[in-house]
C-alpha cells in the first residue's frame, strides 16, 4: 500500500468578513494525496482550494478537522515536516526591492541551504542572468518562476503548486508542465491547484475535485472521466429517426446530434448493433463518447451548487 | 542564531532603512557641526569685524542722534542724577558686543543638543521598526517566510532581535561618534571636562542607544499586531503627542507621572522633575507650585511595562492569526 502524503478528514474554516458576514469557506473537506506522480486539485474559483492548502501549510487555522502531511499531524508538527515541503500559495510574495537572488538567499539561509543551491534553483527555471535584478521589475512570468525555484530549494518530496502557469507565456507554461511532469515521474508527489482543466487532464495522474468547500469526486484522473462518460455511445445509421424509436422503446435514452445518436444505457456495443439490426438499420459508425474532464468537472460543480442551493 | 543572521541581513538590505540611517546619520552631523560652530573661540577676524561694525554704528546719524539726544536730557534715559557723560558710557558700541559667543561646556551639550539628538534618534528607529516588519506584511513575503520557518515565535524573536540589535548598534555608533567629536572639540580648544561630567555624558548616552533599541523594537511589536506601516507610525506619535495632551487634561493631581513624555525625559537625564499642570491644580487658582517627581526606575518601569504589554500581545497574536 502507498503512503499517503496529504490527508485531511473533516476539515473545516469558516471565519467572518470585516462586515460581519459568516463565511464557510471549507466544510468537512476529506482530502488524501497518495505519495509520488502529480495530483490536481479541481474546483470553481472560491470553491475553498487556496484555504484549504493555507490550512495544511500553517498559513491559516482550521476551525476543525484534522490534517496530516507525511502522516504527521499538522500544524503540531509542521516544523518536522516543513523541510520536505515546498510551496507557492496565490501569487509569488517576495520584497520588491530585493532582487530575485537576494529574496532566494534569504530563503535558502533561513533553512541552511548553502549558495550553490540557490543558483541549481534558478538554473533550474530558467532565471540565471535576471537573478540580480530588482523583483519589482520581473514580469509576472518571472516572478512565477522565481516563486516555483523558491520551492525547489529544499529539494522537497512533495511540492504543493497553486496556478504554477499563471502568467507565464506558451513556452514559459510548457517548461513548468515538464517540469512538473518530471518531478512526479522522479518520486516528487506534486499538489497541482489549477482552474486549467486541460492542463490538470495532460499533467496530473489523480485529481480531487471540490466544489462549495466539499470533496465531490477524487480519483485517477482516466477512472474519472471513464465513470463518467463510457456509457454515452455514439451511432451513426441511415434512418436516425427509425433507430431512436426502437432504441427508445427497448430503454436507452437517446438524443440526436447532427444526423447521429448519442445513446446512454446500460448495454453494450454490441446489443446495440444487434438491436438495430434485428430491425434491418445497420450501423456505419459506433465508437463509445468518452468524456473529458471538463465535463466531468462541470457537471459535478454544477450538481454542487444544486444542492448546495437545496439546502 | 540562524534566523537572526537572516533576519540581520535583511534589516541591512533595506533600503528605506539604509536612508533612514543615512538620515540619522546627518542629522547627528548637523547636530555636531551647528554645536562645534556655534561655540568657537573668538578669533583675530571676529574681533575686526566686530571693531569695523562699531565704527558703522558710531557713525551712523541714527546713533549721533540718539546721543546727542540722551546728552540733553539724559535723566530720561537713565534714571534719576544720569549725566551726559553716562550717555556717553552706556551708548557709545563696544565690540564685545558682538563678540557674545558660549563657551563650549559639555555639560551643557549633554542637556541640550544631546538630548535633543537621542530623543530625534529615538524617532527615526522607531519608524526604522515599522517600516522593517510594514516591508513583509505589506509585500505578502511574510507567508512565504513561513513557508521556510513554520514555528512563528521564532520568526518573531528573530526579527525582534535583527531590529533591536539593528537600532541598538546603529544609535550607539551614532552617539558615540558625535561624542566623540565634542570631546575632540573641547580638547582642540583646552577646555577640560570633569569626571562627574564624562560619567553622566556616558550614561546618558547608554540610556539614550537604550531608549533607540527599544523604540525600534516597541513599534516592530506594534506593527507585527496591526499589520500596517503607516496605521504604526499614527498610533505611535498619537500616543507620544495626543496622549500627553489628553493626560495633562485629566483632572487628577500628578497625572503627568503617566505621560510618555515625562517618563522619556526622566529615563534620559536620570530622573525628571516638573510643575503639576492638571486642570485640578489650575482650578485652585493661581500658577501651580508643586513638583512632581519621576525617578529613572519609574521612568525604566513605564517604558518596560509599556513595551512588554505590546510585545506579548503582538507575539501572541502572530503566533494565532491567518497570514494573508
Amino acid at each position: 500500500m502507498s503512503e499517503t502524503v496529504i490527508e485531511a478528514e473533516g476539515l473545516r474554516k469558516e471565519f467572518r468578513t470585516r462586515r460581519g458576514r459568516h463565511i464557510v469557506a471549507v466544510q468537512d473537506l476529506d482530502l488524501a494525496v497518495p505519495a509520488g506522480g502529480v495530483h490536481g486539485f479541481l474546483g470553481p474559483n472560491g470553491s475553498g482550494k487556496t484555504t484549504t492548502i493555507r490550512m495544511l501549510l500553517g498559513l491559516a487555522r482550521a476551525s476543525k478537522g484534522e490534517m496530516r502531511l507525511f502522516g504527521k499531524p499538522v500544524p503540531r508538527h509542521l516544523p518536522e515536516v516543513m523541510n520536505r515541503v515546498g510551496a507557492v500559495v496565490e501569487q509569488p510574495k517576495f520584497v520588491p526591492t530585493f532582487s530575485g537572488r537576494k529574496n532566494l538567499s534569504l530563503l535558502a539561509r533561513s533553512v541552511g541551504v548553502p549558495s550553490v543551491g540557490v543558483d541549481a534553483a534558478l538554473d533550474r527555471v530558467g532565471l540565471t542572468g535576471r537573478d540580480r535584478e530588482r523583483y519589482k521589475g520581473y514580469s509576472l512570468g518571472m516572478k512565477q518562476r522565481l516563486a516555483i525555484a523558491a520551492t525547489l530549494l529544499k529539494d522537497p518530496d512533495l511540492l504543493i503548486l497553486d496556478e504554477p502557469t499563471n502568467g507565464l507565456d506558451p513556452a514559459g507554461i510548457r517548461d513548468i508542465r515538464d517540469m512538473i511532469r518530471h518531478l512526479g515521474e522522479s518520486g516528487v508527489t506534486v499538489l497541482l491547484s489549477s482552474h486549467i482543466l486541460a492542463e490538470v487532464q495532460q499533467v496530473c495522474d489523480s485529481v480531487s475535485i471540490i466544489g462549495n468547500g466539499r470533496l465531490l469526486a477524487a480519483g485517477k484522473v482516466d477512472d474519472l472521466v471513464g465513470a463518467h462518460g463510457a456509457a454515452t455511445m455514439r451511432v451513426g445509421v441511415a434512418d436516425p429517426a427509425a433507430a431512436a424509436d426502437h432504441l427508445q422503446a427497448n430503454g436507452y435514452a437517446v438524443t440526436r446530434e447532427n444526423g447521429h445518436l448519442l445513446v446512454d444505457g446500460p448495454g453494450r456495443a454490441d446489443q446495440i448493433t444487434r438491436l438495430l439490426a434485428a430491425k434491418e438499420l445497420y450501423v456505419h459508425e459506433l465508437t463509445p463518447v468518452r468524456a473529458d474532464l471538463e465535463s466531468v468537472f462541470l457537471q459535478l460543480t454544477k450538481d454542487a451548487t444544486i444542492s448546495a442551493g437545496a439546502e | 542564531m540562524r534566523l537572526v543572521l537572516v533576519e540581520l541581513t535583511r534589516f541591512r538590505s533595506r533600503r528605506a532603512i539604509a536612508l533612514m540611517l543615512l538620515a540619522a546619520v546627518l542629522l547627528a552631523t548637523l547636530f555636531a557641526f551647528t554645536t562645534i560652530w556655534d561655540t568657537r573661540p573668538v578669533n583675530a577676524a571676529d574681533v575686526a569685524r566686530a571693531e569695523a561694525q562699531v565704527e558703522r554704528d558710531m557713525s551712523s546719524r541714527w546713533f549721533k542722534q540718539e546721543l546727542a539726544s540722551c546728552e540733553e536730557n539724559p535723566e530720561n534715559y537713565s534714571g534719576p542724577g544720569a549725566t551726559a557723560e553716562d550717555c556717553a558710557e552706556s551708548m557709545t558700541p563696544r565690540p564685545e558686543w558682538y563678540l557674545e559667543r558660549r563657551q563650549l561646556v559639555l555639560d551643557d551639550v549633554r542637556n541640550e543638543a544631546g538630548i535633543g539628538l537621542v530623543v530625534l534618534l529615538a524617532g527615526i528607529m522607531v519608524i526604522i521598526g515599522t517600516t522593517f516588519a510594514g516591508a513583509d506584511w505589506a509585500s505578502g513575503s511574510m507567508s512565504n517566510q513561513l513557508l521556510f520557518e513554520p514555528r512563528r515565535a521564532k520568526v518573531w524573536l528573530a526579527k525582534a532581535a535583527a531590529v533591536f540589535v539593528g537600532a541598538t548598534v546603529a544609535s550607539a555608533v551614532i552617539l558615540t561618534a558625535f561624542w566623540a567629536a565634542m570631546f575632540v572639540a573641547a580638547e582642540v580648544r583646552g577646555i577640560t571636562t570633569g569626571a562627574s561630567v564624562q560619567e553622566a555624558i556616558r550614561a546618558e548616552a547608554f540610556r539614550g542607544v537604550l531608549l533607540a533599541g527599544v523604540g525600534a523594537l516597541g513599534a516592530y511589536a506594534l506593527t507585527m499586531l496591526l499589520r500596517h506601516t503607516v496605521g504604526t507610525v499614527a498610533v505611535f506619535f498619537a500616543y507620544a503627542i495626543a496622549g500627553t495632551a489628553v493626560i495633562a487634561a485629566l483632572p487628577i493631581s500628578g497625572v503627568g507621572r503617566w505621560s510618555v513624555g515625562n517618563n522619556v525625559t526622566a529615563w534620559l537625564q536620570d530622573g525628571y522633575e516638573f510643575y503639576d499642570e492638571t486642570i485640578a491644580c489650575r482650578r485652585g487658582g493661581g500658577a501651580c507650585d508643586q513638583m512632581v517627581k519621576v525617578t529613572l526606575e519609574q521612568g525604566a518601569t513605564y517604558l518596560g511595562v509599556t513595551l512588554a504589554v505590546v510585545a506579548v500581545a503582538s507575539l501572541l497574536l502572530f503566533r494565532r492569526r491567518d497570514i494573508p
